[in-house]
């Protein structure tokens, strides 16, 4: 438990690998959210049979950096009705949590430097999972604050659509995060990691439907394609940041892209077993570095793929599939991962290693539950559009 | 409490770096605000009402729902690093809470406290009488068209 690189005390060598290590991570990030919107911009163009940027370096890969450099010499407004001093402080709090977040993610094996022994991992605190969610709220803050500081419509609309959208998914993803913390029993990323190699992976060990819950409700949470109603612009203008501009504008932009990447390193690690992967005798602290990135990529890549494929969501469609759908599955499928693996420990005569007949009871005994659940959910979901439904007809109206 | 020192580092990294940033565009950017530039985005056009100050009650509601998720959300994570200390006893106590939990959440949506459909005004369609709607009606038959050729031209 915890980096190996405390274990002796603090000295100047320690805090010198500390700060090394932050600035590596810093600077990761910056690059990766550079590299990332390159790809992303790359990308779509392919899928869409354009071309997409090709003017800055060689098949425009420094277009990026160059918007970033160019966003530096625009003028930085604040419109007059603004809160000025929430309105300078929103970017604060959106950025920060973003570059923090990731501080968790383990991205390889143990190397030694100068002596010292410490994790490919900024940092390794027994809370991990939950520091991540504490920054996933946090962020909510900086979307909100954004739009109502601004002293504008659209603003205020955009960020208080985001914000009910963000803490919706919150709570789903939060339920199938803690089915993954089911598995390991600890809430330190480096220990689910380690849990899941080689091939152990959180994916199978759980079902499929924690990972796809954490997906869907991960990607409603960074307002990626097909969630971002957010700044829905035939609606809203551009959401919550209509009234930035400059610099500020360009933190939110880094910080949406720098959340993408980190959902992504959070869904290797929980589910996909992180930096595990086969074992290569040569250079052995290299290749888990390099498992890491590979599933990364397929996951950012496949955050553009679904902007490419897939429309935007209505929001009475976004509310109704995340409270009605997801979090109730994701209730239900923790206490039946919870319950197999307590039944397992108790040798109860219907755990799964007691043979075909008792598997069968353990499935009719999910299944019976579930239909209770589901049942009681279902029921309850036609009373309730009834009663909106009535209230509409007094209302002298037609549901649509 | 060590393991917390990267991302104490990592937060002042990240402030002093969004700190920079806006002092570095302070002194880059140029500075000539205008009363239009200024104004509250609305299109080009002159806002004349305020923002609005109350907005819809379900976002209130989606806000007081999900405090009752979150609570639970909280209660999950220690359960879920020890349930297997805890065996049936823990598995049977955090399935009443849930199920109280739930039970409350079936509630909520039996009064449609999460439903989220527009209220819609009656449609055009559904408020014209049938033969204005049947299937004869096209453009061949409801456009007027002016005979030009009858007509002298004008001179």
């Amino acid at each position: 438990m915890g980096d190996p690189l405390y274990a002796h005390g603090i000295d100047l060598a320690v805090v010198l690998i500390t700060i090394l290590k932050v600035i590596l991570t810093f600077l990761f990030l910056l690059l990766g959210v550079l590299l990332y919107i390159w790809w992303e911009r790359k990308f779509i163009s392919d899928l869409q049979n354009r071309i997409g940027p090709d003017r800055a370096g060689p098949h425009g890969i420094l277009q990026s950096l160059a918007d970033g450099i160019k966003v530096f010499f625009k003028e930085d407004l604040a419109p007059t009705e603004a809160d000025r001093r929430v309105y300078r402080l929103a970017p604060y709090l959106a950025a920060v949590p973003a570059f923090s977040a990731f501080a968790i993610i383990p991205i390889g094996d143990k190397i030694s430097i100068a002596g010292h022994q410490t994790y490919l991992q900024l940092a390794d605190p027994p809370i991990g999972i939950l520091f991540l969610l504490a920054m996933s709220s946090i962020a909510v803050y900086g979307v909100f604050l954004a739009g109502w500081s601004s002293g504008s419509k659209y603003p205020l609309l955009g960020s208080v659509r985001a914000s009910a959208q963000m803490i919706s998914y919150e709570a789903a993803m939060s339920l199938a995060v803690a089915t993954a913390v089911l598995a390991t029993g600890s809430l330190s990323t480096r220990a689910i990691f380690v849990h899941q190699s080689v091939w152990n992976w959180n994916l199978w060990q759980l079902g499929v439907v924690p990972f796809g819950i954490y997906m869907v409700a991960a990607t409603a949470e960074v307002n990626r394609p097909p969630f971002d109603l957010v700044e829905a612009e035939q609606e809203l203008v551009g959401g919550y940041m209509t009234e930035y501009a400059g610099v500020r504008f360009a933190l939110y932009y880094l910080a949406e892209f720098m959340n993408t990447i980190t959902v992504s390193a959070v869904a290797v690690t929980l589910f996909l077993g992180g930096p595990s992967g086969p074992h290569i005798n040569f250079l052995p602290a290299l290749w888990p570095v390099v498992w890491f990135f590979l599933k990364l990529f397929a996951f950012v890549s496949f955050y553009v793929w679904l902007r490419a494929t897939l429309p935007r969501l209505r929001y009475d469609q976004l509310m109704d599939l995340g409270w009605k759908r997801l979090i109730p599955l994701a209730l239900y499928w923790l206490l039946l991962i919870a319950a197999l693996r307590v039944g397992d420990d108790a040798h109860w005569p219907w755990g799964v290693n007691h043979g075909a007949l008792n598997a069968i009871t353990v499935v009719a005994a999910a299944a019976g539950a579930g239909v209770v659940f589901f049942g009681g959910l279902g029921a309850a979901i036609r009373v309730g559009a009834k009663r909106v439904e009535e209230e509409t007809a007094r209302a002298g109206g037609v549901r649509a | 409490m060590i393991d917390y020192l990267p991302i104490l580092a990592m937060f002042i990294l990240a402030g002093i770096f969004a700190g920079v940033s806006f002092f570095a565009s302070r002194l880059l950017a140029p500075q000539r605000p205008t009363p239009a530039k200024e104004a509250p985005y609305e299109c080009g056009i002159v806002p004349e009402r305020e923002p609005a100050e109350r907005f819809p009650v379900r976002f209130y509601l989606v806000a007081m729902i999900f405090i009752i998720f979150d609570i639970e959300v909280i209660f999950v994570y220690p359960w879920a690093v020890i349930y297997r200390q805890l065996r049936a006893f823990g598995l049977w106590e955090f399935v009443l809470f849930a199920v109280a939990v739930f039970v409350s959440f079936v509630y909520l949506i039996g009064n449609g406290a999460l439903d989220w459909g527009p209220l819609r005004r009656m449609s055009p369609v559904a408020g014209t009488p049938e033969s204005m709607r049947s299937a004869e009606r096209t453009a061949a038959t409801t456009v007027r068209r002016v005979d030009v050729g009858t007509q002298e031209p004008a001179a």
